[in-house]
């Protein structure tokens, strides 16, 4: 068994790309539930594998000594025969947690004992903000300073306990710096954007890299039955597990487009995000609105 | 030497363990003994593993890296040792949760990952894994008056007449500080459960002593599609698995093959008792309407009488 990573800041595609990972077995046109895919408890910062794994009830532990222990339990699960699927060859499991380092100075998802791979999936930091202040509830202007913050972390709240671990974010720059530029495993770059104009070529792609065999029909058909008219029918004829609280309010599938940043952020944000983005939006090939002289006067 | 009564078992401990039923009169031999002494880093030969313990025949290691290594042996014997800057006041919680659970397996016992209340003259258990709620449901009750029987492990034995039993030892309640504060207990929290944790023990204003028949098991679930809110009967598979599932530690169910003990349980307990989900929002603001639906159904399943 192998284990590929599906790296990406939060609002970047990665649910997306897991549904048409789902449907790759879709049987019969019978699109992948949304609500039960196979790898819905997945995501690397969830608690419960961990408890399982340790038998230590992680809330009765600090964020730094779950982190201490945390490759511990990606070593676990990449073992062949230790996942419940353990029978197919390639598990994808999602991650938002930024690439860092334990307080023990590990590479907190346990390097190449935790993974053999990682697809990193980016998108435009102008939309990534929207939809963050969309799924968030909080304003454009919230979003825009969270994706700046060097110490941004999910679920890092004190006096309670969430579901999922810590996550330490950075910011949205260092959060994909650091990803690209880790040395401990193989990364695949994938960029939102191109999964919307060429999906079929992208999946395929990832598929390679992934080592994940799948016929041509297969990706054809799991793209047509993840596409996002079809996602969006079925949020809305049963609601989404992943969605953002409270239901049924919440619509995680919004609008599934590139370049919506254009009607939803004004010319100041745009300037802000470019001011504070500006390298790692090159280096991705993501155009700036405003001229690099004025954003940095700005 | 301290005795008390845990999980229905005679416990002497060289370490004092806070808000625990002390026996007055001297059992002999008790059932378990606690102690602190030198702890294996690592146990030989193990039979099984995982990234924190080790099985050795009738030896189990613990590890808690960085606070303490628990060290059980055959269900009679826990020695514990802290590692090294690990703060010997933060033995207590991992030794009555973590490793009293896993010495509970290990002698072959149901255990389930539960809070209790009494409602009438039965125990009523809300299960699920850590954050699921069980801990604040069984505070909002006992703002209610419904007296406190166990938070977090609760035993369980089947007695001769086929009636499941549930053995509470006078566990206090954790609690972190939003719930504490969402559910106005300021006045009764006591000390940190750590000091490097916003989760504080709170003491029952009412606890029950003594072992009750089980009334009700609800395995707690957040609403989220496709679990819609209110209180459901699984079917007999789906009830069997609900059981197993909440087990302390599930896996140890797997690895110590007790799965057979645990559907045998799981058929019991339906039969005397009931298997429930309850689902709901994990809204504070909710608590009210959550307890109005329990409350309807010990109405509806004859644990409290139905109001005229």
């Amino acid at each position: 068994m192998r284990t590929v990573w599906l790296a990406s800041y939060p609002k970047s595609g990665n649910t997306w790309f897991r549904m048409l990972l789902a449907n790759l077995s879709a049987q019969n046109g019978t699109p992948a539930d949304i609500n039960d895919l196979p790898e819905r408890d997945g995501i690397a910062s969830a608690r419960a594998p961990f408890d399982y794994l340790t038998l230590i009830d992680s809330g009765l532990l600090s964020h730094d000594e779950i982190d201490t222990l945390r490759p511990r339990v990606y070593e676990a699960l990449a073992r062949p025969g230790a996942a419940a699927d353990a029978g197919s060859r390639v598990r994808f499991a999602k991650v938002h947690d930024a690439y860092l380092h334990t307080p023990k100075g590990e590479p907190l998802l346990a390097g190449r004992k935790g993974g053999d791979g990682a697809i990193v999936i980016v998108r435009d930091p102008r939309d990534v903000a929207s939809s963050l202040a969309h799924h968030w509830k909080v304003s454009t202007g919230d979003a825009i300073a969270f994706m700046a913050k060097q110490d941004a972390a999910l679920c890092a709240r004190p006096g309670r306990l969430d579901n999922q671990f810590r996550q330490k974010l950075r910011g949205w720059s260092d959060h994909i710096g650091g990803w690209l530029d880790q040395t401990d495993i193989p990364v695949h770059l994938v960029r939102y954007e191109d999964m919307l104009t060429g999906t079929e070529a992208v999946l395929r792609e990832a598929l390679v890299f992934a080592q994940r065999d799948a016929s041509a029909e297969q990706i054809a058909g799991a793209v047509a039955l993840a596409s996002f008219p079809r996602l969006q029918a079925q949020e809305r004829a049963k609601g989404f597990r992943e969605g953002p609280r409270p239901y049924p309010d919440g619509r995680f599938f919004r609008r599934g487009e590139a370049g919506a940043w254009r009607d939803e952020l004004t010319a100041e944000e745009v300037a802000r995000i470019e001011r504070d983005h500006a390298p790692m939006m090159r280096r991705l090939g993501y155009e700036l609105a405003v001229p690099a002289r004025l954003a940095c006067a700005g | 030497m301290h005795l008390y009564s845990v999980s229905g078992l005679a416990v002497a401990s060289e370490l004092a363990l806070p808000g625990l039923t002390a026996l007055t009169a001297d059992r002999a031999p008790p059932d378990v003994v606690i102690r602190s002494g030198a702890v294996p880093e690592s146990l030989t030969a193990p039979g099984a593993s995982g990234p924190t313990w080790q099985i050795a025949g009738p030896q189990f290691l613990l590890r808690i890296p960085d606070v303490a290594r628990f060290l059980l042996i055959d269900g009679r014997e826990i020695v514990h040792e802290s590692e090294p800057g690990g703060d010997p006041a933060d033995i207590p919680v991992f030794l009555l949760g973590t490793a009293f659970g896993i010495l509970l397996h290990q002698r072959g016992q149901i255990v389930l990952h539960a809070s209790a209340v009494r409602v009438g003259d039965k125990a009523i258990l809300f299960c699920g894994p850590s954050g699921a709620g069980k801990s604040t449901l069984a505070a909002a009750l006992l703002k209610r008056g419904c007296p406190l029987v166990t938070d977090d492990v609760c035993a369980i034995s089947i007695a001769a007449n086929g009636v499941p039993m549930v053995h509470p030892d006078g566990r206090q309640l954790k609690l972190w500080a939003q719930a504490i504060g969402r559910l106005d207990l300021a006045a009764s929290r006591g000390e940190r459960v750590r000091t490097r944790l916003e989760k504080f023990y709170v003491e029952p204003d009412r606890a029950h002593a003594g072992a009750l028949p089980l009334g009700a098991v609800y395995g707690l679930r957040e609403a989220r599609p496709p679990w819609s809110a209110g209180i459901a009967s699984p079917n007999t598979v789906d009830a069997a698995l609900l059981l197993r599932r909440n087990a302390y530690r599930p896996q140890l169910v797997e690895r110590m093959d007790q799965k057979a003990g645990y559907f045998h349980a799981a058929t019991t307990i339906a039969n005397a008792a009931g298997i429930f989900h309850l689902t709901r929002r994990l809204d504070f603001a909710d608590m009210p309407l959550v307890i109005g639906w329990l409350e309807r159904h010990w109405q509806d399943i004859g644990l409290l009488e139905k109001a005229a």
